[in-house]
């Protein structure tokens, strides 16, 4: 039976050629749809590893050739934290999540290199303030000051990748080429902490392996740009926003300041996601809409071409539904035919691990879009199919 | 004749409506996206306000300083010192304008945070983009010399922080600092992005206002050429500008590289860039190759479509063919007759495809996507719409038009659609 849908689908090859590689290009089209649409909801059904509600940003930045003192900017923080709804503050460094603000490096513990990492500032209420969520160990603690090395909290995804199995807490890692001579203390990072792995991208970013290094209190330094991180009361609006803002100001007028709620750059940063994706299933959705209709009018017309082909073969005896399933199995072959041709290029992917992903999204959406392509055939030539099994043989041969 | 081929299409068109409605959906949905996507493209480079003159305008967007050993390259905009003592040296260019790209500042109105993007410009920034004003002016040389505190704000700040447009001259508490508003001017896209902000305020009075001679900053200047002509010259002596270039802190920067681009290259310069940066390449061929390719390919699977369409339905007029061969018509007479039925078709769903477009369009600028956009079908957009659908026509005609001429008039005739 399939050796003769095989001569069947031989003998009209040009046709079939034409239809198969209609079949591949939209085989390719719903791979591609589909692997971004898999990534995207895996990421998206992940848990963010920290509590972005009632987080709101504050941004002090000094004036015109100006920096801030950290005895002026400590100040500043108490004044801030001791208004009323306000919960915790903490300071931090610029890439605070879901903005277009990113800080990344290579680390290195005993010859093992660490993936890209992002690498943040915090000092020791920042776990507090952003509700991380610790596996092993503590969070920073005054009891670190007397530490020689600096202390870093680290996720668990980092801990896997330099520690395997092994224990973290203790051990001390260093930059990646730590360069020439004596490693100074504050470029050997003494794990405290790990922490789940978070995500603070966007909503539909994966996660990415992160350490924290403690911020030292009190220091020297000089600041042209603090970020603080503020964690409130819920149902705190604008009212309290302002407030802080005034407070910063009544410090000193030199500075300015801003308030923002991470909530909303969260959904402001999940547009940059959305917006592309939906327009590639539209444009994929009326691709395959397209495909369809097209696919269903052929088959249509090959039906009333071949009717005498049909006739003959119901005079010699062949049922109804043989002629259907006559129809729609070579169908079927043809698609298969171009769903191969599509797998092929498809494994590509997966195999020269294209844009660094893992594998399995890409299989996936292999499965996903062979599926598609043969449902959407096999619905195509369900109707045309029938309507072959429905010729009368003496009205078809008397055609002819 | 050509009118007796457009009476025979339009017959054809009408004698099966399913396959026609099949065709025109392909043809008109494949064009509805492609001109969407060209509307959006052309609100981002083309001319509009405030940018009305784009095609007299340079702009420099980075300064690439390449650092000594191999320790990288740090690309930022300009600095006032590099635009004051470079740029507006230069002989071509009839203004040189400076706007910072934008930072971000609070205003509070009644107890409501009120986020605003703000930037910071010159004088000559307002004479080279024709921006709409409601009321007032703009700021001038001599208010920015003085760093005043004045500002031009656009007609949402102006309605969200004072209820209506009619404010010129009345004080605004922009992150908690007072400046009189000089201008209100109507909303600017933010897809413009070398005009777009919410407020405008003097270069004098920005954070970034260095004095001393480094020359990356965070200013974006914006080059007037007298007419389009000249805007080759001007770019050269940009170039030729740049070799003067005195390199403030030689012990950590080898060399600086920098490049006056129209908008586009502007941006297809910094999207594909190259590996070496030192290659002075503004990859617009390779931008246009790129778009080309993706448009065809997009374009390949609806016409593939219709070609599996056309290829079957040849035979149902395997008849008409037969008569026409038989009474001496040649395979290229065939062929043409085809194409301009094809072309016919896909004119037809281009128009349709331009109404689709309209359509679509009004729904994403009532979503609002853009800050403050608003797309538009220009005629521009639709000369190229119409390109494209011949193109598609033509794409989707050829096969099985040489197809029909090759079709044997003895087997036509007799009916029974044998392609041999």
């Amino acid at each position: 039976m399939l050796r003769h849908l095989f001569t069947l689908i031989w003998n009209r090859k040009r046709a079939n050629l034409l239809l198969i590689s209609e079949v591949f290009f939209s085989f390719v089209v719903l791979f591609g749809v589909g692997a971004v649409l898999i990534t995207a909801a895996k990421n998206y059904l992940a848990p963010h590893g920290f509590n972005y509600e009632q987080v709101w940003r504050l941004e002090v930045r000094a004036g015109q050739n100006l920096k801030m003192p950290r005895a002026e900017l400590d100040d500043v923080l108490r004044q801030v934290k001791a208004l009323p709804g306000v919960r915790t503050v903490a300071l931090t460094s610029g890439n605070t999540p879901f903005i277009f603000n990113t800080n990344n490096s290579v680390f290195e513990y005993e010859g093992k290199k660490s993936p890209q990492a992002n690498v943040y500032d915090a000092d020791d209420h920042y776990g507090e303030a952003m509700q991380l969520h610790l596996r092993e160990g503590r969070w920073f603690a005054p009891s670190d000051d007397g530490s020689n090395h600096r202390p870093v909290v680290i996720s668990q995804d980092l801990r896997e990748s330099m520690f395997g199995n092994g224990p973290a807490l203790g051990k001390i890692f260093t930059w990646e080429n730590p360069g020439k001579g004596p490693a100074k203390p504050e470029d050997e990072f003494l794990v405290t902490g790990v922490v789940d792995a978070v995500r603070m991208e966007s909503d539909f970013s994966a996660a990415i392996p992160s350490v924290w290094k403690r911020l030292i209190p009190y220091d020297t330094t000089h600041w042209e740009t603090a970020n603080v991180l503020v964690r409130v009361a819920p149902g705190s609006g604008g009212e309290l926003q302002e407030k802080i803002a005034r407070t910063v100001a009544g410090v000193t007028r030199q500075w300015t300041s801003q308030v923002r709620v991470m909530d909303n750059e969260r959904l402001h940063r999940r547009l940059y996601t959305l917006v592309p994706v939906v327009g590639l299933c539209i444009m994929g959705l009326f691709l395959i809409i397209n495909v369809a209709l097209g696919l269903f009018g052929v088959l249509w017309y090959n039906i009333s071409q071949r009717r005498a082909e049909i006739g003959l073969r119901r005079a010699m005896g062949a049922t109804g539904a043989g002629i259907g399933w006559q129809f729609l199995g070579e169908m079927m072959v043809v698609t298969t035919f171009g769903v191969l041709l599509g797998t092929l290029l498809a494994a590509q992917f997966p195999l020269l691990n294209a844009f660094d992903l893992p594998a399995q999204p890409y299989l996936l959406a292999i499965g996903a879009a062979a599926a598609a392509v043969y449902f959407i055939t096999a619905l195509c030539a369900w109707q045309p199919s029938r309507l072959a099994a429905a010729i009368q043989p003496a009205v078809a041969l008397r055609e002819e | 004749m050509l009118l007796s081929y457009l009476k025979i299409a339009w017959k054809v068109l009408m004698r099966r409506k399913f396959f026609t409605f099949i065709s025109l959906f392909g043809v008109s949905f494949t064009l509805m996206i492609l001109l969407v996507v060209m509307a959006m493209f052309d609100h981002l480079v083309g001319p509009g306000a405030p940018a009305k003159r784009i095609d007299r305008m340079l702009f420099v967007n980075t300064i690439r300083h390449e650092m000594v050993d191999n320790h990288g390259w740090m690309n930022m905009p300009a600095s006032i010192h590099f635009v004051d003592d470079y740029v507006r040296k230069m002989k071509t260019p009839e203004l040189v304008g400076i706007s910072s790209g934008i930072s971000n500042a609070t205003a509070f109105t009644k107890s409501k945070l009120l986020p605003l993007d703000v930037a910071y410009t010159d004088g000559n920034f307002w004479q080279i983009m024709d921006f709409d004003f409601l009321g007032g002016r703009a700021f001038s040389k001599a208010e920015v010399q003085q760093a005043q505190r004045v500002c031009v704000i656009n007609e949402a700040t102006a309605r969200s922080y004072f209820g209506s447009t009619d404010v010129v001259g009345r004080p605004i508490e922009i992150d908690l600092k007072r400046y009189r508003v000089a201008g209100v001017v109507r909303n600017v896209s933010a897809a413009r992005i070398y005009a777009y902000a919410d407020v405008w305020l003097p270069y004098t009075l920005s954070a970034n206002y260095f004095k001393d001679n480094r020359l990356n900053g965070e200013f974006l200047p914006v080059l007037l050429a007298p007419s389009a002509a000249a805007v080759p010259a001007m770019r050269e002596e940009y170039r030729q500008m740049m070799r003067r270039v005195e390199i403030p802190n030689p012990k950590e920067v080898k060399a600086v590289f920098s490049y006056a681009d129209p908008i586009l290259a502007s941006f297809t310069r910094a999207l594909l860039n190259h590996q070496d940066q030192t290659v002075d390449d503004d990859n617009i061929g390779a931008f246009y190759l790129i778009v080309g390719g993706l448009a065809l390919l997009f374009m390949l699977l609806p016409a593939l479509n219709l070609v599996n369409l056309n290829v079957t339905r040849i035979l149902e007029r395997s008849g008409e063919i037969g008569v026409r061969k038989a009474f001496g018509a040649t395979g290229g007479n065939l062929v043409g007759q085809f194409l301009v039925e094809n072309v016919v078709l896909a004119l037809v769903g281009g128009l349709l495809g331009l109404g689709l477009a309209a359509g679509a369009l009004a729904l994403v600028n009532e979503a609002h996507p853009v800050a403050y956009a608003h797309f538009v079908l220009s005629w521009r957009v639709f000369g190229w719409g119409m390109l494209l659908t011949f193109i598609f026509g033509l794409m989707s005609g050829v096969y099985p038009a040489w197809k029909m001429s090759r079709l044997n008039p003895v087997a036509a005739l007799r009916g029974s659609g044998d392609q041999k």
